[in-house]
């Protein structure tokens, strides 16, 4: 392979006749801005296959659950609420939102990318803040167009069509779908930042959503003496999910709070090991 | 320019880097050199505030690498090929980087020209044999066509071609006013390219001088002499501070006298010489009389053979 030739003037920077003896850049608008930094955490999630592989299989498996429960809607009785055929498949793909989460941040550690991503912007919270809200708008985003293909998609086979003129039982649950799956993207950043190791990043991950809540679940057979760890665990994330995107739910505050307060701390968790360690 | 004082690095009971103070000078390349372990590496990342030092501090052109508005303009790293994401393309890593700074995307053509990866950008990193993924992380480190170069063995994995283009390249930044801290193991290359060297021996400075100095110091300039009559040369030549060693029956290897004194010393005693060639020291001499003790991992010596097999 051929290089050019290293004396060619215009091949290193143009021949700037006026660049001072310091020999300062030729790139005089070239500096951090934190938009920029959300630009480049964008250019980075959208060039990865992972991203868009993860995205479709989230897509399938939620469409086509939705599709399942919307054929077989007819046999849940009246009592069953339409919009639970388009928010009920969170409690699979959350797993998806939060490996998603996770890889984002632990595939830059294990190929080494997160030295180019630190020394480009040595302000680390800024990098943290931009992946954060680039992968939670994504996921948001994401998440609100599965959840309208699958109203789409399941229309003509739902017995009893969902009623849009109210909020309550349509569109609040899926707002707080999307917000979930958000929020689970976001733990899963989380404890890619905590955590760095892909494996362990994930195990955690999937621990926190799916494995935590069917531990808390054993408790109800030990009695009343360990109803406080089931009165725990409906501030575990994904049970505050399951209260916050259930059709017509009251007193959602506390559910709102506790899943919120779980991406706080997970993201202030981050980081405080983000700031401090040696990448 | 660099400047570090006391820069300390432990890691946990490990020192990798104890009480180093230097200064890189701008319009010269300095060769950062030392054996495995040495530090240099720890020096370099402290630098780019990717490790934080236990204690000392280090900056760049007068400021923290940190507290920079424009890092990829002030310093331009290349700490090792694979820093890169294995899934994205090359020339996706490098918008990626280029757009923390708004360096337009012609700048990123520029540099993927520039290092000869223009027909591979469009795949995979993850692909790249070793000597690509070095041009890529040189387009990365040339981004923001910093004022300051660190790259910590460039020409690692590299072809001739592109080995000569790294020492022809550097050799023009630092021409232009810029300051250059390189990093190799290839002496005889780093005898090329650099005007000052910086050894590092366990976490410390071993030396710290223009080439041509270090080399002068920790290396003797031999002479090799052919004679017929070598008995009568070295006894001619005899006197404090000349050493002669012959491994060879006629060919003498002296030391402490110049070729000139000894060519004037035969012709006076009337000996004869056929081969007067004075040969100076290589910066490899220097590096290993100076490194010797500091060498972390050692190689154990291979036996050398003790008679010909015929």
């Amino acid at each position: 392979m051929t290089l050019p030739a290293v004396t060619d003037p215009g091949a290193t920077r143009p021949a700037a006749p006026s660049a001072s003896a310091s020999g300062r850049t030729s790139l005089p608008d070239a500096h951090l801005t934190f938009a920029r930094v959300i630009r480049s955490e964008a250019i980075k999630l959208f060039s990865l296959r992972s991203t868009w592989w993860s995205i479709a299989v989230a897509a399938l498996l939620s469409v086509g659950i939705s599709l399942l429960m919307a054929l077989a809607s007819g046999d849940f009785g009246p009592r069953f609420p339409p919009i639970m055929a388009i928010v009920a498949p969170i409690q699979f793909t959350m797993l998806v939102a939060g490996i998603l989460g996770a890889i984002a941040v632990t595939g830059e550690y294990s190929t080494g990318m997160i030295r180019s991503s630190l020394t480009a912007v040595p302000q680390r919270g800024a990098v943290l803040a931009a992946k954060a809200l680039v992968m939670g708008l994504f996921l948001a985003v994401a998440s609100a167009v599965i959840f309208a293909i699958a109203v789409v998609a399941t229309a003509p086979l739902l017995s009893v069509q969902i009623d849009w003129s109210e909020p309550a039982g349509s569109l609040v649950p899926v707002a707080y779908g999307v917000l979930s799956l958000t929020a689970f993207a976001l733990l899963g950043v989380s404890f890619g930042f905590i955590i760095r190791n892909g494996a362990g990043a994930i195990a955690a991950t999937v621990g926190l959503l799916f494995v935590a809540p069917i531990v808390v679940s054993l408790f109800t057979m030990f009695g009343p003496a360990w109803e406080w760890v089931i009165d725990l665990g409906q501030y575990l994330p994904v049970s505050a999910s399951q209260t916050l995107t259930a059709p017509g739910a009251e007193e959602v505050l506390p559910a709102l709070i506790a899943l919120l307060a779980w991406v706080a701390a997970g993201l202030i968790g981050s980081w405080a090991v983000l700031r401090t360690r040696d990448a | 320019m660099i400047v570090a004082e006391g820069l300390t690095k432990r890691f946990g009971d490990t020192t990798a880097v104890s009480d180093v103070s230097f200064t890189v000078q701008p319009g010269k390349v300095t060769g950062f050199l030392g054996p495995n372990g040495a530090g240099k590496s720890t020096t370099m990342r402290m630098i780019v505030g990717l490790d934080r030092p236990t204690a000392g501090r280090v900056t760049v052109n007068g400021q923290p690498y940190r507290a920079s508005r424009a890092p990829l303009t002030e310093v331009g790293v290349l700490l090792d090929a694979k820093a890169v994401h294995t899934g994205r393309s090359a020339r996706a890593h490098l918008r990626a980087i280029a757009a923390t700074h708004g360096v337009p995307k012609s700048r990123v053509d520029e540099v993927i020209d520039l290092t000869g990866i223009a027909s591979v950008a469009g795949r995979r990193a993850g692909k790249f044999s070793l000597g690509m993924g070095q041009r890529l992380g040189i387009a990365a480190a040339l981004l923001g066509d910093p004022q300051t170069l660190i790259l910590d063995e460039p020409v690692n994995g590299l072809d001739p071609e592109g080995v000569r283009w790294v020492r022809q390249f550097v050799r023009y930044q630092a021409a232009q006013g810029r300051t250059v801290l390189l990093s190799s193991h290839l002496m005889s290359e780093m005898s090329l390219t650099a005007d000052h060297v910086i050894v590092l021996g366990r976490g410390r400075v071993l030396a710290d001088a223009a080439l041509g100095e270090l080399v002068a110091a920790w290396t003797a300039t031999t002479v090799l002499v052919r004679t017929p009559r070598p008995t009568e040369l070295v006894e001619a030549l005899t006197g404090p501070g000349v050493a002669v060693t012959t491994k060879e029956a006629g060919v003498l290897h002296i030391e402490g006298v110049t070729a000139a004194g000894i060519g004037d010393i035969a012709a006076a005693a009337g000996i004869p010489l056929h081969e007067l060639t004075p040969t100076a020291g290589s910066l490899e001499d220097a590096y290993l009389a100076l490194t010797g003790d500091a060498v972390e991992y050692r190689t154990k010596v291979v036996a050398e053979p003790t008679q010909e097999l015929s």
